[in-house]
């Protein structure tokens, strides 16, 4: 079964052609240009490269986040597009999911993480169990701070090996805290690839069999949102004061 | 000659719409998703959010909208879609889908110009011959463009501070009437004197197409402030009155004083405000007295909406002005 994954969720364009959950065609760009300018043309060369026809694809697997906001939904609504067009299903994976698949088969436990600015990471822990062919989640995704998240994985014991957009400039702070219970994997395989969301598809593809509806998956509410609830909050403990 | 399909899609702000429109005029369907009501709570768009219900409600708003029209993607001949002026997360869903679509089914991809659209909409309501004038008015736009053919067009004023609609908004959560502002300040003004109060119309230099409307705002809350400092109660129906009679005396001036400054025998409305009852009606009579036609769109068509842009997307398609698969999103896109 050939399938196309999309990943948009960072600064990189990550897109893989495979089959049957092996990988035929990769595409990475990590330049300044936006998603919006690179997805199509990349995904135009990357069929053409392929010698296949778009119409050939029978699936399509999209990363629906966490990570920035706008990459979410543009990777979703181009995937959303191809898909209404082709009639074929769509799966949705995380991208912390994707990126455990950078630690495939290690001993370590594996940490994503994503800069989510606002000093925080988008995060989350996985474990692989010999007897199984996918990562297990632990905890779930979540925005944390990185000196408390740090913090917290020292009292788990470990060993953590680490992954993701924030792991090459987090290097000294991790090593600091977590000493040599913790390993940093190197940018060309920590930042978010084709290959791993290929991967993380094909499993969730043969779990479920079937394709499903896509939402974004933000961890974060908006910030008006946030300031609205905290406003109703107040206003709440405002009337319990009278009372 | 064959008929066209055009499927129009349209996520600049906070409506997420899609159309197909046959031959640039023949609406075949029309699927419009407000998020009004999930904005009011804010007191206006909230960008990230208005981003976040395009995304929601992008991929069944295009699916119902080709349903209703009982059409497949293989019996499109072009997806047009806004790419600009808007908001960028917003514009981005739709771009970023109607790419995809276009893509996969291999049809010209067509970027239109939001404000370009709205001007369009006026050729789903009638057959219009150039050249033309132009007044688009709406919560981000106050504009005077002169259209003398098909994407040929010329803006002669612009608003150098507020947008009319803008203003509009601004007094009516002022006044407490909520939010969008348009509708609630016509409604608001209904039975009330237009003369109460004068507020002051700026016209600018003497030859100047240009807009001004923060001055005018500032009027009406100026007068509401010393009215609350001495204690006195104002009548909400005056205010609202006198102030909708100022937007409508400013425009009408500006698009009378254009008009003089050139051979143009038709006008159209276009945008939000272009529903204005009182706006339509002053126009008609200046207008009449000049043998000059007034066109303007039905209310739907008004408001931010795909049939306009499908409709726009028709004549760039009938002049293979097909746009590349790079096309991005641009916020501050201008008219020309
Ligand atoms: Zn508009």
């Amino acid at each position: 079964m050939k399938y196309l994954t999309l990943d948009t969720t960072t600064k990189v364009t990550a897109l893989a052609l495979a089959e049957d959950g092996h990988l035929v065609a990769e595409g990475f760009l990590h330049t300044s240009k936006t998603h919006s300018e690179r997805l199509i043309p990349m995904l135009d060369q990357l069929v053409h490269a392929a010698a296949w026809e778009l119409t050939d694809l029978e699936l399509i697997g999209v990363v629906r986040g966490p990570g920035s906001f706008t990459g979410i939904r543009i990777g979703i609504a181009t995937a959303q597009g191809l898909a209404q067009v082709l009639e074929i299903p769509l799966i949705g994976i995380l991208s912390l999911e994707a990126l455990a698949w950078a630690g495939y088969g290690r001993a370590a436990e594996v940490i994503p993480i994503l800069d989510a600015r606002k000093n925080e990471w988008y995060t989350a822990r996985y474990r692989w169990r010999a007897d199984k062919a996918q990562p297990e989640c632990l905890t779930e995704p979540r925005a944390a701070n990185p000196m408390a998240w740090l913090n917290e994985l020292k009292g788990l014991g470990g060993p953590f090996l680490f992954a993701g957009d924030a792991a090459g400039k987090a290097q000294s702070l991790i090593q600091e805290i977590l000493g040599v219970k913790a390993s940093v994997l190197p940018e060309y395989e920590s930042l978010p690839r084709g290959a791993y969301a290929a991967q993380a598809v094909w499993h969730k593809w043969q779990e479920q069999g079937k394709g499903e509806k896509i939402e974004p998956f933000y961890i974060r509410l908006s910030e008006a949102e946030v300031n609205l609830r905290k406003k109703e909050r107040l206003g709440g403990d405002r009337k319990d004061d009278q009372v | 000659m064959n008929d066209i399909y055009i499927l129009g899609i349209e996520t600049s702000c906070d409506e997420t719409s899609a159309a197909v429109v046959r031959n640039g005029r023949e609406i075949l369907s029309h699927i419009i998703s407000s998020q009004v009501r999930t904005h009011q709570k804010y007191g206006g768009v909230v960008p990230e959010i208005a981003s976040r219900e395009h995304s929601l409600h992008f991929e069944p708003v295009v699916q119902t909208a080709l349903k209703e029209a009982k059409l497949g993607f293989d019996e499109l001949d072009g997806i047009a879609v806004t790419y600009g002026p808007g908001l960028v997360g917003s514009l981005l869903v739709g771009v970023a889908g109607a790419k995809a679509m276009a893509y996969a089914a291999r049809v010209p991809l067509l970027g239109i110009n939001h404000l370009e659209g709205h001007v369009y909409a006026n050729f789903l309501e009638a057959k219009l011959k150039f050249p033309l004038l132009a007044l688009l008015v709406s919560g981000g736009h106050t504009n005077l463009i002169l259209f003398q053919g098909h994407g040929d067009f010329k803006v002669l004023g612009r608003t150098r501070d507020d947008a009319a609609g803008e203003a509009l908004d601004k007094v009516a959560r002022a006044l407490g009437l909520g939010y969008p502002g348009g509708p609630q300040i016509q409604q608001a003004a209904a039975g009330g004197n237009p003369r109460a109060f004068e507020f002051p119309r700026a016209m600018l230099e003497p030859q100047s197409l240009d807009f001004s409307f923060s001055g005018m705002k500032s009027a009406v809350l100026n007068t509401l402030n010393s009215a609350r400092m001495k204690g006195v109660t104002l009548e909400i129906s005056e205010l609202a009155a006198s102030f909708q009679q100022a937007v409508v005396d400013v425009l009408v001036r500006k698009t009378l004083m254009a008009l003089a400054q050139m051979p143009v025998k038709t006008v159209v409305l276009a945008g939000g405000v272009a529903a204005n009852a009182l706006l339509r009606q002053t126009l008609k009579e200046e207008l009449d007295k000049r043998e000059v036609r007034l066109v303007y769109p039905k209310p739907l068509l008004c408001t931010d909406n795909g049939a306009m842009i499908a409709a726009a997307g028709y004549y760039r398609y009938l002049r293979q002005d097909f746009a590349p698969w790079t096309l991005n999103a641009v916020p501050g896109l201008s008219l020309a």
